[in-house]
């Protein structure tokens, strides 16, 4: 043994080969914002891009597959991918809603409430689709310890509209969209390791240091995303982000809405990623010139306050960031004792209000106002999906504007009723429509829906507590007409989700039912019995 | 009043025995129906309650455990030995033979036979030769030099060693991982800490498995397939502290035997594999942090070993790299990675049983000998035998204890199908043992599949009792009158029969 693989060493010897490696680039980068009701939001991302790879073709999902050797993305993650053949995948775990009126659009789109999972596939008669995706639920599921199984044909839709490809469509086979949301998945630190233990770095070195999850779930909006593009040029991309927003005001004594790295992630940068090619936090800074910012050596750009990390730059590691208002006393957002202020303006040009309401168990309306916060037009393409717990009457369908009908407005109406599958359940309804809102105006849609009645046992363990219907989605309208959205600067907004209550049962019904009947048919049996057994006699009563 | 009247008028009743549905045997025939009734719809509540049991081939599984895989074995002696000494055929046959009959285990499923002719084409035919020096040649050719030639006792237990390799104990039966016909084997390349000065961050892997790592494999594929996969992590601490052990002038950081047995920290490495089932071997390149630098093996007194890896059994090996590597060489090279895979080589052939080559041999060519493979084979092919009999003998059994356990359809065919598997399997370990291993593996796979077939536990937690808390309100209430009207009418018509009796 030990001598032949002597002799076989000593063959290779002779004729070195050493085979090409494919780059791997890995980016972080914090960017931290101060908002204008005194919260603080900070968005890391993580960009891992292995250089000159594609996804795996799925026609050859019978035939081995190739190594997979990386040095920087994550094996757990490669395995995953390429096992079930995923050309871009997204998937994001919330808590919160997101203010969109107060915060802007987020640096990253997937806010949407609880779990959100989305991915392209090419079509394959190896494995269908749907399997793959039944796969890679379950998988990702493991991988993140979220219930990503549950997002199953009662929750899968393709609304290829509004959530297209974001990177380049491979030439292999027709692709196809698998979207499902669950917003009733709560996130928590048994996601956050996970998520961590995909970066080079992990939580030992770099900004993720900062990823303290004491603070990071404390947040009054957190959420985690994972996305995987493939870009022909460059090749496949993995970005992992976290967005937090933080409440200085609230968990600082002198509700003040001063902010340093301390204070928010009770932690400090000790030392760099080593592998990271570039690290950075970027604090993007207020309008107006009373804050201050340390330390104050940072290269400055257009209201940006950029500091290097990475360990070929000669900046030492600050030990701390800090921006802080010394000429305010104490914060005071939309307060004054005296005079009622009147309401800001929101940020975003868009705002939305989506209820569900009505009297009874068994129907409801669904009403939706959008309000055009700009002096335009805005033409703005609106998406629901709503799991087949809730029927949406089309025909009760009304668009109004100040209480008039105004059903030129709506256009590109698309409704998919729900539709029964082989294993007895139903499929999502999906409605798509465009939505034309006029200047400085607020456009109120709604519609009846009824509330299906469940069997006993598709209740939840606690029934009472009602379901959660995912969020709205509204998107622009490039993406229609499949132009770069570079006119526009947000990609998708999402609604907060509803929680809607339908009948249920008395669960301890079954043996009241038994015991009811039981005692009925008794009741019925004894009697007959009786009268047909009975023996009948005359008494003579002697007085 | 009324009772007065009614008593008063009571001539002017019929008697009520004198009315049509009063009569004794009306109202026995109503009872009788009920009974009857219930009667007849006993089989079908049985029927419709009963819990799908179908009956498994019991007697042929019990069969199964008396027989056995037996592969036949040839071995020739080349004209250039049986000249120089004519009994050393049968001398050998009965060494071998005694040796078959000390040690029953290790030649379990071997039937060795000695020829004389070369006119048998078996399957497994070895030919022993002369040569210059004793070893292994290409194709189950075995050379002999002379003076081992010579001896009869040397040849026969170098061709045991050979063809039936002993187990050294229970420490190689633990070690070798459990027969799959595909692995995951995972590279992984691990700084204990990635500080800028002490880190590597890439390795030449590619190279070194393709030197070292993929020969073996295809060798190896008429066992297993292999799926290979190699990942870099930049942070993997040790769960405890290495102690720390002066040797002459420096200080070195040591693993005693107790720390080797805690030393992968599966909560934050991440090695573990979530997409498939397929058992994984870890092969480990540990780079100690700056501080744990260098990193020994110590014995039980202390001394660093001269040995820089260690195997973890059924999991995989662990190498400790102890070089110096400076800020500029952030990448392992292919030379670097020779010592490092060769012995990830060996340690692979360890973990998946590849018999060593005894002792004063030495072998021509490849990395392994078509003897070591088929006496691998043939291991594999008799564990996974026994393996799908056990199994199956335990299904049986389990079913036979547990009367609430449902037996499907699946269930049986699954059996079945393992039953026919075994039999492929002894028909063809004549002809081809590579043949026969598959046989002997889809029999496994096909014994375990039917034993971990989730409905055989449907019924298991769905006990009688509650069948009786749903039943009782019904039953109960309902045959109670029955019961008692039964009775009722058993005595009066004793009562009835008695009095016509006596008249």
């Amino acid at each position: 043994m030990r001598r032949a693989s002597v002799w076989i060493f000593l063959a290779y010897l002779c004729t070195p080969s050493f085979a090409l490696y494919r780059k791997e680039i890995y980016k972080e980068d914090l960017r931290i914002q101060s908002l204008r009701d005194g919260q603080v939001s900070t968005t890391f991302s993580f960009v891992t891009v292995l250089e000159g790879a594609g996804p795996r073709n799925p026609k050859a999902l019978g035939q081995r597959d190739e190594s997979q050797h990386y040095a920087l993305f994550p094996l757990t993650l490669g395995q995953i991918l390429r096992e079930y053949a995923i050309t871009e995948l997204h998937l994001t775990l919330n808590a919160g809603k997101w203010n969109y009126d107060n915060w802007g659009h987020p640096h990253e789109a997937g806010v949407g409430t609880g779990a959100e999972l989305w991915a392209w596939m090419g079509a394959s008669e190896v494995t269908t689709v749907d399997e793959r995706w039944s796969g890679l639920r379950n998988a990702l599921s493991g991988l993140f310890c979220a219930s990503l199984g549950s997002l199953d044909s009662r929750r899968t839709l393709s609304p290829t509209v509004a959530f297209p490809l974001s990177g380049s469509t491979p030439t292999f086979s027709p692709h196809e969209l698998r979207h499902a949301s669950l917003p009733s998945e709560n996130v928590c630190t048994e996601n956050l390791t996970p998520f961590l233990k995909l970066l080079p770095c992990k939580s030992h070195a770099g900004l993720a240091t900062l990823l303290n999850p004491q603070k990071v779930f404390d947040a009054d909006w957190h959420g985690m995303g994972v996305h995987v593009i493939w870009k022909e040029d460059t090749g496949i991309e993995l970005k992992l982000s976290l967005q937090t927003v933080f409440n200085p005001v609230r968990t600082s004594a002198g509700k003040r809405r001063d902010w340093n790295l301390q204070s928010l992630f009770d932690r400090s940068i000790e030392r760099s990623c080593p592998v990271a090619s570039s690290s950075s936090i970027t604090v993007i800074l207020p309008e107006g010139k009373d804050h201050k910012i340390t330390p104050e050596n940072p290269s400055y750009m257009d209201g940006l306050a950029i500091y290097d990390l990475s360990s070929s730059s000669n900046f030492t590691i600050p030990s701390n960031i800090a921006m802080y208002w010394p000429s305010e006393h104490s914060f005071q957002y939309r307060k004054s004792l005296s005079v009622p202020l009147p309401p800001l303006t929101p940020i975003t040009p868009l705002s939305v209000k989506r209820t569900i309401h009505g009297t009874t168990q068994t129907r409801g309306v669904l009403s939706v106002s959008v309000t055009n916060n700009s002096p335009q037009e805005i033409s703005v393409g609106y998406l629901e999906m709503m799991p087949a717990l809730i029927t949406m009457w089309m025909h009760t369908l009304k668009v109004e504007i100040n209480s008039q009908i105004r059903s030129d407005l709506l256009s590109e109406l698309k409704y998919h009723p729900p539709s029964p599958q082989s294993n007895d359940r139903f499929s999502p309804s999906m409605l798509q429509a465009v939505l034309t809102i006029p200047p400085k105006t607020t456009l109120k849609i709604s519609m009846e829906v009824n509330k299906a009645f469940l069997k006993y046992t598709e209740h939840p363990p606690d029934a009472m507590r009602g379901w959660d219907l995912p969020g709205a989605v509204f998107f622009p309208l490039s993406q229609l007409s499949h132009n770069t959205s570079s006119s526009y600067d947000w990609e998708r907004i999402y609604t907060p989700t509803l929680l809607v209550d339908l009948p249920t049962p008395d669960f301890s019904m079954p043996y009241n039912v038994i015991i009811l009947s039981c005692t009925l048919m008794t009741l019925i049996f004894g009697s007959i019995f009786n009268l047909l057994t009975r023996k009948w006699v005359v008494m003579e009563i002697q007085e | 009043m009324n009772s007065a009247a009614f008593a008063n008028t009571g001539s002017g009743f019929k008697d009520p025995e004198k009315l049509s549905f009063e009569r004794d045997w009306i109202r026995r025939a109503v009872l009788a129906s009920y009974w009857i009734v219930i009667i007849l719809a006993f089989p079908f509540w049985w029927h419709l309650t009963s819990i799908e049991r179908l009956a498994l081939p019991t007697s042929q599984v019990r069969s199964q455990l008396q027989s056995n895989i037996v592969f036949p074995i040839a071995i020739h002696f080349d004209a250039s030995i049986s000249q120089q000494n004519p009994s050393l055929n049968s001398q050998v046959q009965t060494l071998l033979h005694d040796s078959a009959i000390n040690e029953p285990g290790r030649w379990r499923g071997v039937d060795i036979r000695l020829q004389d002719r070369n006119d048998e084409v078996a399957s497994s035919l070895y030919t022993v030769a002369l040569g210059e020096q004793t070893s292994i040649a290409h194709s189950r050719n075995l050379r002999v030099n002379r003076t081992d030639a010579q001896s009869a006792t040397r040849l026969s237990s170098i061709l045991s060693d050979l063809i039936a390799p002993p187990e050294s104990g229970t420490s190689h039966s633990q070690r070798v991982v459990q027969y799959s016909d595909h692995y995951r084997l995972a590279f992984t390349l691990l700084n204990e800490d990635a500080t800028p000065n002490r880190f590597v961050a890439t390795w030449d892997v590619q190279a070194a498995l393709a030197e070292f790592i993929y020969p073996l494999m295809s060798q190896l594929s008429i066992l297993h397939n292999f799926t290979v996969e190699s990942q870099v992590q930049y942070h993997a601490p040790l769960a405890f502290e290495p102690r720390r052990v002066t040797l002459g002038d420096t200080e070195v950081s040591g693993l005693t035997q107790e720390d080797l047995t805690v030393f992968i920290n599966s909560a934050e490495w991440t090695l573990a594999s979530s997409v498939s089932n397929d058992p994984v071997l870890h092969f480990v390149l540990f780079v100690p942090s700056e501080t744990h630098s260098p990193m020994n093996i110590i014995d039980s007194e202390g001394r660093p070993i001269n040995q820089s890896s260690f195997l973890l059994p059924q999991w995989g090996s662990i190498f400790i790299l102890n070089n110096e590597l400076n800020s500029s060489s952030l990448h392992l090279s292919y030379n670097d990675l020779k010592p490092v895979f060769r012995n990830f080589a060996t340690q692979l052939a360890a973990l998946l049983g590849v018999p060593p080559v005894p002792l004063g041999l030495s072998m021509e060519g490849s990395f392994l000998s078509d003897w070591q493979l088929d006496a691998l084979l043939r291991h594999r092919a008799l564990q996974n035998v026994q393996g799908s009999q056990d199994t199956l003998h335990s299904i049986i059994k389990l079913v036979d204890q547990i009367n609430n356990m449902p037996v499907g359809q699946v269930v049986r065919d699954d059996v079945l199908d393992a039953l026919a598997s075994l039999h492929e399997a002894y028909r063809t370990a004549v002809t081809s043992p590579a043949l026969a291993l598959r046989w002997s593996s889809k029999a496994l796979s096909m014994a375990s599949r039917a034993f971990f077939n989730p409905g055989m536990l449907a019924l298991l937690y769905f006990p009688a009792e509650h069948k009786y808390a749903v039943y009782t309100p019904l039953f109960a209430s309902i045959s109670v009158p029955l019961v008692v009207a039964s009775i009722r009418d058993f005595m009066a018509w004793k009562r009835g029969s008695q009095d016509n009796g006596r008249r």
